[in-house]
């Protein structure tokens, strides 16, 4: 039964402290080779600044040519001092600027100008996981965005900052409630199944599981459960790289088919020791409401809608117009309960400093955060990391430490108010009586503040640590390891006091209500790998190889409690009368996987990258659970070609492709056993079990086929750069749950899915350099994406499940609608077309219009100015789509409705946009809205053009020489252009509060 | 050249150590090869992964009679929480069929989820509806687990079998006529193959009567006699709960002698069942009169049908009890002074079931969810002696029903007359006990009799729920839709 053994299982273990071993007597060795050579006797001092031009530079690197280990580096005032010989010469060194050589010639003061690098692009280092290249060499499809960028945006979740900067990447945020979830999908949905196109996350090495932590019972106020990936600080990022093609993610195997997010953490730097306060206030608001009916329209459809259903009467429970509920009465019910102003806090500080060996940074965070409803909620997060480095004194030894560690309570009402905002009837009473207590009106309406009482809380803490350690065993090979460890918890609490009802139900106690979800998550990892570098012909040959153990163990628990004695007892589990196990349930994940790379670069002209991965998943059963993944990207760098070489305006050229096969194991663990589960009910003393699932244990991966074509081209020395990209992926062997038939006894069933999904796609990046001088800089960059998603082959569509949602060569993410014809002068109803003409309309024969509702082409244009002090920096995000009409309940029932919808049908003959009103009585207007819900006039351009962000910064002039004031002022959301009608065009998540709108202010200090 | 002579220049002094450490590191490397090979080679253990503690390798779950015992009670426990029987939240039919015939008013509060029940304008969308179909057919599902898990068994004992399989058989039984009461012809399911299961057509009503007819003669083959008097909660099925059922499906498919014999099969012992005479105790735990009940989850819960139905303050939040079902009670109907509770704000009145009492929990759990009991069997057999001409014992049973409401002898002499004072008496009787006065109009032919005018949204083609829209796109052998959806 238990095919799993101590030994077996902490093999990995015993390798990993066999490698810690290794490396640890590595530096002992290291620093025998220590003795410097003191031969020359006339050494001096040699000092000055170092300058841009105009202000100091702090950080540059300042050494002997020829000797190592000579090297030191300017202070804050770009101050510098170094010990040489008189017939040295020095070698200046910054990035972002001209490495400059200077002899000293027997000077003592020299002062130094650097010349900005107008090539620094090509030359930055892009992180590619298990290896870094140099941004011109690279041969597969990255896109980066860095701090700079992260933080001017006065966000909190990760994924909120890539939002309109990257092409390929589109990001749609799912509520504007505080620690809720974020939408990602690199380069379209690759599976049928739409929850399991999450990519893969890598915090410093260490892969980051994005399932999420919440409970549906739990988290009500969330779209989707918790996500785990709030816990991810953006203030504590240098950098996140996408990795979207082959090239770039076929070295991730199985995990690579939806890319993978590589997120690094800011590292110390050597230098000056510096602290960097920053603190920063905002308030965040709902930037759209819908158009809805005041008191007056609302009547007159109400006593229209009884007049059409021919009742001569109001009903006793026709609160809104039999004369209960005062009719002159009018409450903007969005206004009062989503209109509230969101503040948000932030204190950020960070020490950072080290010497040319050792470097480290201490950074600690506090941010808080209220929502726009009415009550007293209040998310809070606080954060700190810790990074070291160190390496020997002969460069041969290296060690890197990361420890992140997140801490978030979020306390919010259970439920989101969305709903009854726009659907209260306006002239609903007041939410409090003249006593100030809530006002239920006599029992004649829910008062929703009462639900508001039904409080959600979440507290989640978050540890990643990571390490690196590398040795250097012969010039040009390196032994290194990671190793990493995660541990998160998360404790969830949702109540539903008796309070939040009608008092006159006689609720008392003992109907509260407790629900609990703990859920830990705990992974370790360990990657040894070798890299090997050598000149080799006219080339570089760089080779790497390397192994992945990963174990990953969820344990959950989700228990309910109900009947208190008391209210004030609802916390605790223990005083309930009622105790349910939900969940409880411990998951176990483990991962193995083997991989190279290897890559020849000749002359910096040709570029052949070879991947490959060989993966093994325990999601898998026996006989399923490996498979091999490879790639090859190739690049012609055909600027560095002699004709092209001294060219005056044709700076760089590269051409790249790149073909290889990923993967995806994303459909949840142990779905191969046949098993029972204990479903945690007591049945006359006994617990029940109960089956699983349907029993198919032979499925496997799901293989994803990338193929990319890619033109980079500047000019004038790079002020224009243009990247054009042509992708093609598919993604077969769909691990697509198959829905079943409900006679089945289940929904679902585990299977690979003979089917294609095909994302094609253009990519276009422009960054230009519109002006630049020492006192203004203006740059713009630009990213647009076209893409294209389509089911290529499903053998027996027609037949399967799946008839009635996808079609051969259309987008998964269509729609098929009735097709709308208009309202029915002489009925009032809402009419179709009758595709198969048998004189009725029918689900599916005549629900075949097709809409894509997946974005035409979407991206951003960003701008910087600087002006002195002055930096502005603002992005335009835009979409071009469709998206369906907030849907609502049919007009002239107890619910408000779109102003639009006073325009409606009121006697024979009319043409109204709007169907005839009805009390809910005349079943063919219900019918008839239902089907309207499910047309093709139901479907509205959500297109936009959004100011996403902005953010302008003043750096104070201060005559202290060792600090630095800057005052920022920052936006989100400010401005949006949509001709879409109900709310946010961004967003589709039916009644969830729409993104914030946030402005900030903040100060951060340097000293 | 001239770039390999930098290199080796700027690491001059590193050579003679890297050559001292060489047979050292060579060593090392080797290690590592081979601890790597060593991986490589076991590679494919590393993946496998124990079983999860939470869950159970099925085959294992019937060689235990406690887990396969736990097998079979997960359904009952399923049972009153979610499905067509539960009461929980008015999801159920007691409620919703209430709305849909006559016996239970809507507020038109549109999320009401009674709503679209009480206007009769449900759409094969309809999430309640499509979680009847979906849940019961996993209910189904389980029970044929059961059936075949049982079968195979090596471990447990032929009594223990036969007690599971009787069981699930009439489990099978019960749901399938439910099913066949609200949607027509629907496929009867007796076996767990998805393959199978996933294209199968509709079975037509007679031949679903004459599987449920099959399978409750089975289960009643092999069930246990009811424990005698010790045993007062009455929680598992046995002989006497498959013999009421099965003398309801005989009615239900107008074969009344058959229907007659059962009715009396139950009735007969004596010992055991007997109307309980006080109109307040019908409903406990310890009721005579039951034959089946359904224990609530834990002690001290009640009803789901108790929390719902009542309400202490008017107007009621969501449904009451339909005026036309109120008045229609005659004299001093006791049923309608102890199972019907009136609420007056000061100016208006409103109705809710008052048969369970217990909205809430209590110390010990009063009231369980009555699947089963006696006064049923006595109007169906009055009902069965009726259509044989036998009216004098069709009278007798009758009278006994409405003696105990303290009416007195029913006036009707006629057939016709008996028949529509059962049909009647019934509707006082059984009123929101699992939508027994809709299925009683649909099957005497009466609903649209009954209904038009009474309720502005009936249509005859009402009779029928839509079958629902997911199931019928992933299985189109089911097409066509039922009538007028």
């Amino acid at each position: 039964m238990n095919n799993f053994s101590f030994y077996k299982g902490s093999k990995a273990l015993y390798y990993l402290i066999f490698f810690g071993c290794f490396l640890s007597f590595t530096p002992v060795l290291a620093k025998s080779a220590l003795r410097q050579l003191q031969s020359n006797p006339q050494q001096n001092v040699v000092s000055g600044i170092i300058t841009d031009g105009t202000n100091p530079l702090p950080g540059v690197t300042i050494a002997i040519k020829s000797k190592a280990n000579s090297g030191t580096i300017s202070d804050y005032n770009g101050q510098y001092g170094i010990i040489a010989n008189e017939l040295d010469t020095l070698v200046v060194s910054f990035i972002g600027f001209k490495t400059a050589l200077i002899p000293i010639k027997g000077r003592q003061t020299i002062s130094i100008v650097l010349e900005y690098d107008t090539m620094v692009l090509q030359e930055v280092r892009v992180n590619a996981g298990y290896y870094t290249v140099k941004e011109s060499e690279r041969t597969g499809s990255i896109s980066r965005i860095t701090s700079k960028d992260i933080e001017t945006q006065p966000v909190t979740n990760v994924l909120a900052t890539l939002q309109g900067r990257m092409a390929g990447v589109s990001v749609t945020q799912t509520t504007g409630v505080p620690g809720g979830g974020f939408d990602i999908k690199i380069r379209g949905q690759n599976s049928i199944r739409s929850d399991t196109n999450a990519p893969l996350y890598i915090i410093d090495g260490v892969p980051y599981a994005s399932d999420a932590i919440g409970a549906s019972r739990t988290a009500t106020t969330f779209p989707t459960p918790t996500s785990p990936l709030n816990s991810i600080n953006p203030d504590m990022i240098e950098s996140i790289e996408i990795l979207k093609d082959a090239d770039a993610t076929a070295i991730y195997g199985s995990r690579g088919a939806n890319g993978v997010v590589l997120i690094t953490t800011k590292k110390g730097k050597a230098g000056k020791t510096t602290f960097t306060v920053t603190a920063s206030t905002g308030a965040g608001n709902v930037p759209r409401f819908l158009k809805l009916m005041d008191t007056g329209q609302y009547l007159a459809m109400r006593k229209q809608a009884f007049i059409n259903d021919g009742l001569s009467q109001y009903g006793p429970l026709d609160y809104d117009i039999n004369g209960t509920w005062d009719q002159n009465r009018y409450t903007d019910w969005q206004k009062e309960l989503l209109g509230g102003t969101a503040q948000l806090t932030d204190f950020q500080g960070t020490i950072s400093g080290g010497s040319e060996t050792t470097q480290f940074l201490v950074s600690a965070s506090y941010h808080t955060e209220t929502t726009v409803f009415p009550g007293e909620f209040l998310y809070k997060k606080g954060g700190s990391q810790i990074n070291l480095n160190h390496r020997s004194e002969d460069k041969k030894f290296r060690i890197t430490f990361s420890v992140g560690y997140t801490s978030q309570n979020n306390q919010l009402p259970s439920y989101d108010p969305s709903y009854e905002a726009r659907s209260l009837p306006p002239n609903a009473p007041a939410l409090y009586d003249a006593n100030g207590n809530l006002n239920w009106e006599n029992s004649t309406w829910i008062n929703p503040l009462g639900k508001l009482g039904s409080k959600f809380e979440t507290k989640t803490n978050d540890l990643i640590a990571n390490s690196v350690l590398s040795y250097e065993l012969l010039p040009g090979l390196l032994l290194k390891s990671s190793l990493g460890y995660t541990d998160l918890s998360t404790h969830e609490t949702r109540i539903i006091p008796s309070t939040t009802g009608d008092p006159a139900l006689g609720n008392d106690s003992s109907i509260s209500a407790l629900f609990l979800n703990n859920t830990d998550r705990s992974s370790w990892i360990v990657e040894p790998q070798i890299n090997w570098k050598k000149e080799l012909g006219l080339g570089k040959m760089e080779i790497l190889f390397g192994a992945t153990f990963q174990n990953q163990i969820t344990k959950r628990i989700e228990q309910s409690g109900s009947g208190f004695s008391s209210n004030s007892l609802i916390y605790n589990l223990a005083a309930a009368k009622t105790i349910r196990v939900v969940r409880d349930e411990e998951i176990q994940y483990k991962y193995q996987a083997f991989f190279g790379r290897l890559n020849y670069n000749w002359q910096q002209r040709y570029i052949v990258n070879l991947t490959a991965r060989h993966d093994g998943s325990s999601r898998f059963g026996p006989g399923n659970q490996f498979a091999n993944f490879g790639a090859i990207g190739l690049a012609w760098l055909f600027s560095n070609e002699n004709f092209l070489k001294s060219n005056s305006w044709f700076s760089f050229g590269k051409l790249r492709g790149s073909y290889g096969t990923t993967g995806s194991d994303q459909i949840g663990d142990y779905q191969f056993l046949n098993t029972y589960t204990t479903s945690g009910v007591v049945y006359n003393g006994v617990i029940g079990l109960k089956p699983s699932r349907l029993y198919n244990a032979n499925f496997g991966w799901e293989t994803n086929k990338k193929l990319e074509m890619a033109l980079e081209l500047g000019f004038l020395k790079d002020r224009i750069f243009t990247t054009v990209a042509w992708y093609q992926n598919q993604s077969s062997n769909q691990l697509a749950g198959v829905p079943l038939p409900g006679t089945t006894g289940f929904t679902l069933l585990q299977s690979n899915l003979d089917a294609t999904v095909q994302n094609t796609g253009i990519e276009l990046s422009v960054g230009t350099t519109n002006f630049k001088s020492d006192a203004f800089n203006w740059t713009t960059s630009i990213n647009l994406t076209f893409a294209k998603n389509k089911l290529l082959r499903f053998p027996g569509l027609e037949s399967s499940p799946y008839s009635q949602q996808y079609r051969i060569g259309e987008p998964l993410n269509i729609v098929l609608l009735y097709k709308y014809k208009g309202v029915n002068p002489q009925t009032g109803i809402y009419e179709f077309e009758d595709v198969n003409n048998d004189s009725r309309i029918s689900a599916p024969e005549d629900k075949q219009t097709l809409v894509d509702l997946n974005p035409q082409y979407y991206g951003g244009i960003q701008n910087q100015l600087s002006y002195k002090r002055w930096t502005l920096d603002f992005l335009f995000q835009f979409v071009k789509q469709k998206s369906h009409n907030y849907p609502m309940d049919p007009a002239g029932m107890m619910s408000n409705e779109q102003e639009r919808k006073i325009n409606s049908w009121q006697q024979p003959g009319d043409s109204g946009t709007y169907q005839i009103y009805t009390t809910g009585y005349n079943s063919d207007a219900i019918t008839g809205e239902s089907f309207y819900a499910q047309s093709d006039a139901d479907i509205a351009d959500a297109s936009f053009i959004r100011l996403k962000n902005i953010a302008l910064s003043y750096d104070v002039p201060l005559n202290l020489k060792q600090s630095q004031c800057k005052i920022m002022l920052q936006g989100q959301n400010l401005l949006t252009f949509t001709r879409y009608k109900d709310g946010d065009p961004e967003y589709t998540s039916g009644s969830f509060l729409a993104p914030l709108k946030v402005i900030s202010a903040g100060v951060q200090l340097t000293f | 050249m001239k770039k390999r002579h930098k290199i080796s220049n700027s690491n001059w002094k590193a050579i003679p150590k890297t050559r001292h450490t060489t047979p050292e590191t060579i060593l090392k490397t080797l290690l590592l090869i081979v601890v790597i090979t060593f991986q490589f080679q076991s590679c494919d253990s590393f993946v496998d992964v124990e079983l999860p503690q939470s869950q159970l390798i099925s085959t294992t779950v019937f060689e235990d009679y406690a887990t396969a015992n736990a097998a079979m009670t997960d359904i009952y426990a399923t049972i009153p929480n979610k499905g067509i029987y539960t009461g929980a939240l008015g999801l159920g039919i007691s409620n919703q069929l209430g709305n849909y015939a006559d016996e239970i008013t809507s507020t038109q509060n549109p999320n009401n989820p009674s709503l679209n029940f009480y206007n009769n304008s449900l759409l094969p969308s309809n999430t309640t509806v499509t979680g009847f179909w979906n849940i019961t057919y996993n209910q189904i599902y389980a029970v044929n687990a059961v059936i075949e898990g049982v079968a195979t068994s090596q471990n447990l004992t032929m009594e223990q079998k036969e007690q599971l399989t009787g069981e699930a058989l009439f489990i099978r039984a019960l749901l399938h006529f439910h099913l066949v009461n609200i949607f027509g012809d629907v496929p009867y399911i007796t076996q767990t193959d998805y393959k199978k299961n996933s294209t199968v057509s509709r079975t037509p009503i007679g031949e679903i009567y004459q599987n449920c007819i099959v399978d409750l003669q089975n289960a009643i083959a092999v069930l246990p006699d009811p424990a005698p008097t010790s045993d007062m909660e009455r929680v598992r099925p046995n002989k006497a709960v498959a013999q009421a059922l099965l003398a309801r499906v005989y009615l239900y498919n107008k074969s009344y002698p058959q229907a007659a014999n059962m009715a009396s099969a139950v009735l007969n012992r004596e010992a055991l069942y007997a109307l309980e005479q006080n109109m307040t105790k019908v409903f406990l735990i310890g009721s005579k009169e039951t034959i089946w009940q359904l224990q609530s989850g834990s002690a001290g819960l009640n009803t789901t049908e108790g929390a719902f139905f009542t309400f202490i303050s008017g107007p009621p939040p969501l449904i009451s009890l339909s005026e036309n079902l109120v008045n229609s009670f005659t004299g001093n109907d006791l049923r309608k002074s102890n199972w019907i509770r009136a609420i007056y704000n000061g100016t208006t009145t409103w109705y809710h079931a008052y048969k369970y009492k217990e909205s809430k929990s209590t110390s010990v759990s009063k009231e369980y969810t009555i699947v089963f009991r006696l006064a049923e069997q006595y109007l169906i057999r009055a009902e069965a002696r009726a259509e044989q001409g036998d009216f004098i014992g069709a009278r007798e049973d009758l009278n006994k029903i409405r003696h105990r409401a303290g009416l007195s002898d029913t006036t009707a002499s006629s057939q016709q007359e008996i028949l529509n004072a059962i049909l009647e008496e019934r509707r006082w009787e059984l009123f929101t006990e699992r939508g027994q006065r809709f299925f009683d109009l649909k099957r005497s032919g009466k609903l649209d009799s009954t209904l038009t005018g009474l309720k502005p949204g009936w249509n005859t083609t009402d009779s029928l729920f839509p079958i629902p829209q997911t199931e019928l796109n992933t299985n189109p052998n089911l097409l066509p839709q039922n009538p007028g959806y």
